[in-house]
């Protein structure tokens, strides 16, 4: 690529976010909610990015309009060139979701769990098993294939959905505080599991947190949301040197805590 | 509340030895005040002794409990049908809920002697005013537990499922349906027993077959010993029907912890 080229203007796009809005009304209290206001953001093809934020600053509302499931109030979000949510049915095995709790079917082995997204669309039944197998095998779960999601601990179930995930090969992958409710030891492996495998893969991914020490351990490009998703920084971490990694920390501390931009980040070196 | 040794007899379909004891000490008595009654003034015909009830039994005509078994399971899969599509229907549009669920909550109202003078007065055909009781009856049962069972799949489980994009009849198959199965068998298990003592009543009025007929016959004759004998197969029938859904529950629920 051309190094002089000016940034991301002629890069390709996987996913665009353009003055994305959504306000609830609480059906309650009849107040509006402004979850996220005027988001823009974009992101390339085979980018791994962290979005870190605190907690109810709309980071699973974004995470849902990307799934489609929900409609932005105003603005647009395009993946591949597609709407999520207008062209619901184009995103058929293109795009796999892990969420925080692991959304097992409970009556489902982890097997059949694992197959479900390649049964939805279709795929021939050799074929299921071979995939399922296979990813159940990389995830270690080829003892547990037949066993049901209580049968298994927390950590162990979290696999199955990733393996769900990885089935579709899919080319974006979204996770929202998917190691998040895990101990510390089997967040971390099944974090760096997930990312080996998102890479190997060659997917678009991208990881929602609400911990800073996630954000930094998932690496290529880190979003800070502020309140609203309020776009605070958007950080390449391939443009700090790695003696600065400890500024770096500080700097997105900083921003999360204040709900404005750190100075330290805006010149970054 | 039952207890847990209750609870698991009631899992395992087991008879406990308590329930046995009471049973023979019943049974022992009915047959000393059988055989008391002529010195207590009471008419012979009133207490009649398990030699004329095994006599009943004896005479019981297998055709009358396939009728009435076949009205039952009939009139059963139909409302279940029916009652299930219809709170599909009532799940995704909130309109024909808000026009629906006032008349379903009236016609669960309804006492069971209102349906069969309904079903005398509108209808001529036997079959079909026994159907229309039972399912008069039955279908609002399904119905209202379905449409809970629905309302209660939980919004994570749907959010994951319309992730990967199924189609209306697979996120139905797939998700919906097996959610909702375990509360779907706790409504036939209601039903059930509902029926078996509906149908007896709707089979009274006018009906040539069935323990209901049967067992108008046996007033018509005083023969107490003959209702004895044909409750009993109306019992047995309920127990038997009962035990095997719980084993085709625990087959089909074994996900569960
Ligand atoms: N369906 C909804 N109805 C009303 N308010 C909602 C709804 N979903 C989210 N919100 C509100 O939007 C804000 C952002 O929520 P959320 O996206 O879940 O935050 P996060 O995932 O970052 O913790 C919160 O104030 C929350 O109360
Ligand atoms: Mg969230």
């Amino acid at each position: 690529m051309n190094a002089t080229m000016s940034t991301t203007k002629s890069e390709p796009t996987a996913i665009e976010v353009e003055n994305l809005r959504k306000v609830f009304r609480q059906a309650t209290t009849g107040q509006s909610v402004v979850a996220i206001d005027r988001l823009s953001l974009h992101i390339a093809p085979r980018e791994v990015v962290a979005i870190v934020g605190q907690t109810g600053c709309g980071k699973s509302t974004f995470f849902d309009m990307m799934i489609g499931l929900e409609q932005p109030s105003e603005g647009a979000i395009r993946i591949n060139g597609k709407t999520p949510y207008a062209d619901f049915d184009a995103f058929r095995g293109k795009m796999a979701t892990v969420f925080q709790q692991d959304r097992l079917l409970p009556w489902r082995t982890s097997y059949d769990n694992a197959r479900l997204p390649l049964e939805l669309m279709g795929v021939d039944e050799k074929i299921q098993r071979e995939r399922a197998m296979h990813w159940l095998k990389r995830l270690g779960l080829e003892n547990f294939a037949n066993a049901y999601p209580h049968e298994l601990s927390g950590g162990m179930r979290q696999r199955v959905a990733i393996a769900r995930a990885f089935v579709l090969q899919p080319d974006i992958l979204l996770a929202d505080e998917a190691f998040g409710h895990l101990d510390e030891v089997t967040a971390a492996e099944l974090r760096s599991t997930f990312l080996a495998l998102a890479r190997e893969c060659g997917s678009t991914a991208i990881l929602i947190t609400h911990q800073l020490e996630e954000a930094i351990a998932v690496g290529d490009r880190i979003v800070v949301f502020g309140k609203s998703a309020k776009l605070l920084a958007d950080i390449h971490v391939a443009q700090w040197k790695p003696e600065d990694y400890g500024l770096l920390r500080e700097a997105i501390q900083a921003t999360l805590q204040s709900n404005s931009p750190d100075a330290r980040l805006i010149r970054a070196p | 509340m039952l207890s847990d040794q209750a609870h698991a007899n009631e899992l395992t379909g087991r008879f406990p030895r308590q329930a046995f004891v009471s049973i023979v000490i019943f049974c022992v008595l009915w047959e000393i005040m059988s055989r008391l009654s002529p010195s207590l003034g009471i008419p012979p015909f009133a207490i009649p002794s398990f030699v004329r009830i095994g006599e009943s039994l004896m005479k019981i005509t297998p055709l009358d409990v396939i009728v009435t078994l076949a009205r039952v399971i009939g009139a059963l899969v139909l409302s279940f049908v029916g009652g299930v599509v219809i709170a599909m229907g009532m799940y995704r549009s909130p309109s024909l809920e808000n026009y629906l669920h006032p008349l379903v909550r009236i016609l669960m109202a309804v006492p069971v002697v209102s349906w069969i003078l309904f079903a005398v007065l509108w209808f001529r055909g036997v079959e079909f005013r026994i159907a229309f009781v039972l399912i008069a009856v039955c279908g609002p049962v399904f119905l209202v537990d379905a449409l809970d069972a629905m309302r209660g799949v939980s919004k994570d489980l749907r959010g994951m499922m319309r992730s990967f994009r199924p189609t209306a009849f697979q996120y139905f198959t797939k998700l919906m349906f097996p959610a909702i199965l375990p509360s779907l068998i706790t409504s036939w298990k209601i039903n059930l027993s509902l029926a078996i003592r509906v149908v007896t009543i709707a089979e009274l009025v006018g009906a040539v077959t069935g323990i209901g007929h049967q067992l108008a016959v046996a007033q018509e004759l005083f023969s107490v010993a003959d209702v004895f004998a044909w409750t009993l197969v109306l019992v047995v029938l309920l127990f038997l029907l009962e035990a095997l859904l719980v084993r085709f529950e625990a087959r089909v629920l074994r996900w569960r912890a």
